[in-house]
């Protein structure tokens, strides 16, 4: 393993694997972060399965904010979609992250739930780093570090064949 | 994989980054320094009443966050679309002396 001590990310856009707590601990992060988001999406999937009706209510309370009229249009047009991807969309990427699968993809539609929860509970009464903009930066330093490769199933999967002649494929894994 | 930094990952980490810090830190310190609520949402009596209001619009502080994520997410799309580079350079190659 090389090693460059004026810059350690020189080889990869990723933490070198330097020593095994640090594998431990990205590996113990992904698995807390997707646990969060599988039981989210899961106990919504228990008590109202593929209509979550509260998801699209939500979104039209959403008057005023950085995303301008966006969430409020998705909440009034797009209800029977939302009813299904928030339950089902939380509960896979949840999944992914704790089986380490498919990381920086699911980690980027977690960065959107969780930017659409930061916004729209705006929950700022003691500044806007609060508990909703945490679990955002978890999501962005889980693509970031690409921790699906530490003890996830990512290790595995980006030797194979297919991703070895499909390199691109790294940036959705990992 | 990315082997080095070129213009497109400098452009983006300082972009990003920047908007970001504005957001969040830069901000930050104006809303302390023009004093109460030293958050970013109006401050209420026992009534509920509002009895003062951040001096930066939180949309304005989320917007420049949610900007420099944009931008994050942009440079992603793009190096997705871009071919990857051989990863020769990156294997160090231990060359002998003559």
């Amino acid at each position: 393993m090389s090693y460059q001590a004026a810059n350690p990310l020189a080889d990869e856009f990723e933490l070198e694997l330097g020593g095994a707590w640090t594998a431990y601990w990205l590996a113990f992060l992904r698995v807390v972060t997707g646990w969060w988001f599988f039981h989210a999406g899961v106990t919504k999937l228990i008590e109202n399965g593929l209509a979550y009706g509260y998801g699209p209510a939500y979104l039209q309370q959403m008057t005023g904010t950085a995303l301008g009229p966006l969430p409020v249009w998705m909440g009034a047009n797009l209800g029977w979609l939302i009813e299904a991807m928030v339950p089902l969309g939380e509960t896979l990427i949840g999944l992914g992250l704790m089986v380490g699968a498919l990381v920086r993809l699911a980690s980027v539609f977690g960065a959107f739930f969780m930017a659409l929860f930061w916004v729209g509970n705006a929950g700022f009464g003691h500044g806007v780093v609060n508990g909703d903009f945490m679990g955002l930066l978890l999501f962005v330093t889980m693509i970031v570090l690409a921790t699906g490769r530490y003890y996830g199933l990512d290790a595995i999967i980006e030797k194979t064949r297919f991703v070895q002649r499909h390199p691109r494929l790294k940036y959705l894994l990992g | 994989m990315q082997q080095h930094t070129d213009i497109i990952d400098k452009a983006a980490m300082a972009l990003s980054g920047g908007l970001m810090l504005l957001g969040i830190v830069g901000l930050g310190i104006v809303e302390v320094l023009a004093g109460q609520p030293y958050g970013a949402a109006p401050l209420t009596n026992d009534a509920g009443e509002i009895i003062a209001t951040p001096m930066v619009d939180p949309t304005i502080r989320t917007g420049l966050v949610l900007a420099g994520l944009v931008v994050l997410l942009v440079y992603g799309l793009y190096r997705l679309a871009t071919p990857v580079e051989e990863a020769d350079a990156a294997t160090g190659h231990e060359t002998m002396a003559d």
